[in-house]
């Protein structure tokens, strides 16, 4: 073995088999040259402006936006799987733990360094911790974000600490060993900041009294939307996570998880679903009957242009919806492989396909009686940006895998030996 | 946000909303300073040690987990679920009691009667003034051969059971010693002297842990038996060999072995 | 002082000149952008919109319907949703007031606006060499990447303010404060006022017959409001109950 691949064996764990570390090398190579591409793409945003993207007056939001919405309800899962395992004690489900938390903190962290990215003046961010506004949505998604954020980075710390030279230091040993004590408290402060972030960033289109496409019946201070964007999010975190579990197997060729952990995944997946798709039907027909025309917008009109059809409104309930919540909910069907990684991805695509819904299309129909119907399609630097992100999440995935004990021992369950 | 802003005014909102947040806030940052405050008590106390060792221990794999009963041939078979704690095991008498087989077993290294080992590969012998002299172990010498390089902490200095004792370096990897018991340090020898410690002990002193006798013989055998099948070709299956002696410098005679684990595996570490 | 400023435009009289939209831009230093500038990146606080009825042949007809930030006075959306209180209605005027200085550029009050009167900065500002010499010293110029709307001329309010203080008056004379496109109309089609003063022509005018609001029923209280003699045109408040969309270009 070569010196490189000798010490970077030392980092691996003790009888954990990894790539060598040449092929791991040549697996990160393209993730690293994605993610420089995406980096310049940002740096001209940055240097130039915004004029780089292809959003303009009309389309104020973009590929940026619904990347931001979406990638923060996939992260859900680190929330909920915390929420289920340490506050619900459904113990089945800790081995996909640390994934869920790596997810989590990627999809954070990316959604956070996008947005710095798309606001016009980034350095001002903190403008908003110092004059809240405390009837915007968008305040609190920021304090919550920015709270969450420090709770996941928190929440990675003892997952890190546990690399087999870090944990030699006998200091981040006791470290590790005694804040993991106390992550229960960390899951349910991320279990509380999770529910309003989620529910606020649906919050921000549920307001908009402008935008009758978006906006919906208030319960109090929350639109319908707020709760809605908390069961999709609720819904679509574990069939996330578990895609990336079952990918992480393929990639590597084992058996990382009993399969009963992924299909109980799948079934808090589909049932979640299946309360959102219920929910959803319910303030649909509310919204095209009742609060829409109150305002002057007749329902149909907003599926008069193509390619933003009625059908988009079937797909994201019934096809995207409601057909992936039973394949998920049955046993059958939630018992094989196939049909369980179809139906997830089912799921996420209907919740990708909802928050699309409500950042573009409601950007893209009008409001004036002389607007017209508008296109937009993201620039190449928005692209490339968008890709950077995914190229990170592989990244930070990729070397915790090898390098931290994300799922455990592979050689049989060492229970944590107490001290006497 | 402060009342000096130009246009700022208090509401019932903001009061709720902030109050929220502040103790959101706390709440992280308490957990975060709690667990800081308690490492730093920990690793003031004596306890540091012990919890590293134990949490070493449960990462440690199976094979090198065996209660040294199992090793000496009393029981069948039982893997220690309390890190070679004898001092504090339920069971130890009622092992210990139960007799030795008789066995012929080469242990493939030499060892002695008067020493007692710590599953670390270092030797401990009771001097007559209550002191206690450490050494490494025929095994580990044979497997080392002369170290590099030498760390050794300062005299006068506490080592703690199961904790770092000396560090070495051989060939690039580095060698982490466990103490095989607690004490504060004396004297400091080397491979030349024989001996690489001079403690004297913390009392009170318990030595129960520490392998005397022929069940040593047992334990080296098991251990020469885990080296053959960490040291073999790739593609060949494990040798049973039945007698026959570990070379000495066997580090520089076989350099392409996968001394990362074995050198983990002797010393009982991560 | 608490006054309601706001506008009515007779689109009868609007000949869809775009004086307005020059003088707009004249009076709050709006900056060139380059060429590949559209009408979709442009920054044009006043913009005025060429609608026609939808009809070819000899029964086609068009109107200028000039639009800027209607200073919405009821739950103003732009004000609620702004994250950094960037926003804010002046209650002494009832003018929504941009902070410039403030703003992240987050551009959320670009979507809460339904009359699409706000408009961000894509590049930085840049004069062609000599043409800095026009700018208004009364108006601060902004920067990339933050938001700007129609402000209701507030510079002119403030010279307005101090010429009736300097006079030892508490009110101003309406007759000094005039936004530039009120100024600039050739046909004296918009027509500036308080709406909280009963006796303002403003005011008088909103409630006569022929006079609607845009998108009145969003239920926004825009300040600014239109008139016209045309069934056709007084149609285009809402949204067109067939659900088809009229044919709309910018001036």
């Amino acid at each position: 073995m070569s010196d490189l691949a000798i010490v970077d064996r030392r980092f691996i764990a003790r009888g954990e088999e990894r790539a060598s570390t040449l092929k791991f090398a040549l697996w990160l190579v393209p993730w690293f040259a994605l993610l420089a591409f995406g980096i310049y793409a940002a740096f001209l945003c940055l240097y130039y402006g915004l004029n780089q993207t292809n959003m303009d007056n009309r389309f104020a939001f973009g590929l940026w936006i619904f990347l931001d919405l979406s990638v923060i309800a996939m992260g859900a899962g680190a929330f909920f799987t915390g929420f289920l395992v340490y506050i619900l004690k459904q113990e089945e489900l800790k081995p996909v733990l640390n994934t869920a938390v790596v997810v989590g903190l990627v999809c954070y962290s990316g959604a956070v360094a996008v947005l710095m990215v798309d606001v016009g003046q980034p350095l001002r961010a903190w403008f908003t911790f110092w004059h809240p506004n405390t009837h915007s949505m968008l305040t609190e998604v920021t304090f919550c974000i920015t709270c969450y954020l420090i709770v996941l980075v928190l929440e990675y710390l003892p997952v890190l600490l546990r690399n087999r030279q870090l944990q030699k230091v006998p200091s981040f040993l006791i470290f590790e060993h005694q804040f993991h004590k106390l992550v229960p408290v960390l899951a349910a402060v991320g279990a509380f900041l999770s529910f309003f972030h989620q529910g606020s960033l649906g919050g921000l289109y549920g307001v908009l009294r402008g935008r009758p496409f978006a906006f919906r019946e208030h319960f109090a201070i929350w639109p319908t939307t707020f709760f809605l964007f908390i069961l999709s999010a609720i819904a679509v975190g574990p069939s996330f996570l578990l895609l990336v579990v079952a990918t992480v197997e393929a990639v590597t060729g084992k058996q990382l998880v009993a399969p009963s952990v992924l299909r109980k995944l799948g079934f808090i997946s589909g049932i979640m679903l299946g309360v959102y798709v219920a929910a959803k039907s319910i303030d649909t027909l509310v919204w095209l009957n009742i609060t829409s025309p109150s305002v002057g917008f007749a329902p149909w009109e907003y599926y008069a242009y193509k390619p933003f059809g009625s059908a988009i409104l079937f797909s994201e309930i019934v096809l995207l919806g409601l057909f992936p919540a039973f394949l998920l909910i049955f046993p059958k069907t939630r018992a094989r492989r196939g049909w369980l990684l179809f139906a997830a991805t089912l799921t996420c695509g209907g919740i990708l396909l909802n928050r699309f819904v409500l950042t573009v299309q409601t950007l893209a129909l009008p409001t004036l009686a002389f607007d017209e119907f508008l296109k937009y399609t993201p620039s190449w630097q928005e692209v490339a940006t968008f890709g950077a992100v995914v190229a990170y999440g592989v990244i930070v995935y990729s070397l915790s895998y090898r390098y931290l004990p994300l799922f455990g021992r592979s050689k049989g369950e060492n229970k944590h030996v107490p001290v006497g | 946000m402060f009342p000096w802003v130009d246009g700022f005014h208090w509401t019932v909102m903001h009061v709720v909303f902030l109050t929220i947040f502040g103790l959101v806030l706390l709440t992280v940052f308490s957990t975060f300073a709690w667990s800081l405050f308690r490492t730093a008590s920990d690793l003031r106390s004596h306890r540091a040690s012990e919890v590293c060792w134990r949490d070493n221990f449960s990462q440690l794999p199976e094979a090198e987990r065996h209660c040294r009963h199992e090793l000496s041939g009393r029981i069948i078979h039982r893997i220690c679920p309390n890190a070679f704690d004898c001092g504090h095991c339920e069971l130890y008498e009622a092992f210990a009691a139960m007799p030795v087989p008789v066995r012929s077993l080469n242990a493939g290294v030499e060892y002695s009667d008067k020493l007692l080992y710590h599953r670390g590969h270092t030797w401990v012998l009771p001097e007559n003034d209550g002191t206690f002299t450490i050494g490494l172990d025929a095994f580990a010498h044979h497997l080392i051969g002369q170290p590099d390089t030498f760390k050794f902490p300062r005299k006068g200095s506490d080592v703690q059971h199961n904790g770092i004792a000396w560090r070495m370096t051989k060939n690039g990897h580095e060698i982490r010693v466990r103490a095989p018991l607690d004490g504060t340090i004396l004297a400091i020898g080397g491979p030349q002297f024989g001996w690489y410690l001079h403690v004297k002990p913390r009392n009170p002193v318990d030595l129960r842990h520490l392998l005397q006798g022929p069940e040593v013989a047992g334990w080296l055998a098991s251990e020469m038996d885990r080296l053959q099948i960490q040291l073999r070709a790739p593609d060949s299956p494990p040798a049973l060999a039945d007698g026959g002696s570990l070379m000495p410098e066997l580090m520089d005679d076989a350099p392409d072995g996968n001394w990362d684990e074995v050198l983990a595996a002797t010393f009982l570490d991560a | 002082m608490s006054a309601r400023y706001g506008m009515l435009i007779d689109l009868d009289r609007c000949t869809g000149c775009g004086a307005c939209m020059v003088a707009c831009a004249v009076e709050n230093n709006v900056p060139t952008l380059p060429a590949r500038a559209t009408d979709r990146t442009g920054l044009t606080p006043m913009l005025v919109h060429k609608v026609s009825n939808g009809v070819e042949g000899s029964a086609h007809r068009e109107v200028f319907i000039p639009v800027a930030c209607m200073h919405c006075a009821n739950e103003t959306p732009c004000v609620t949703v702004c994250p950094q209180q960037a926003v804010e209605v002046d209650k002494s005027t009832g003018i929504v007031m941009q902070i410039p200085q403030r703003c992240l550029g987050c551009r959320y009050c670009m979507t809460a606006c339904p009359y699409h009167a706000r408009y961000f900065n894509w590049w930085d500002p840049a004069w062609p060499p000599g043409m800095e010499k026009s700018l208004n010293p009364g108006v601060a110029t902004r920067m990339r990447g933050v938001v700007e709307k129609c402000n209701l001329c507030h510079a002119r309010l403030h010279t307005a303010m101090e010429k009736a203080a300097a006079a030892g008056k508490k009110e101003i004379d309406m007759a000094d404060y005039v936004p530039a496109c009120v100024e600039a109309c050739p046909t004296n089609a918009i027509l500036f006022g308080d709406l909280a003063n009963p006796g303002d022509p403003v005011s008088v005018a909103a409630h006569a017959p022929d006079t609607f609001r845009l998108l009145a029923r969003l239920g926004t209280e825009p300040k600014t409001y239109y008139k016209s003699h045309r069934a056709w045109v007084r149609a285009l408040a809402e949204r067109s109950p067939s659900g088809q969309p009229t044919e709309a270009q910018h001036v």
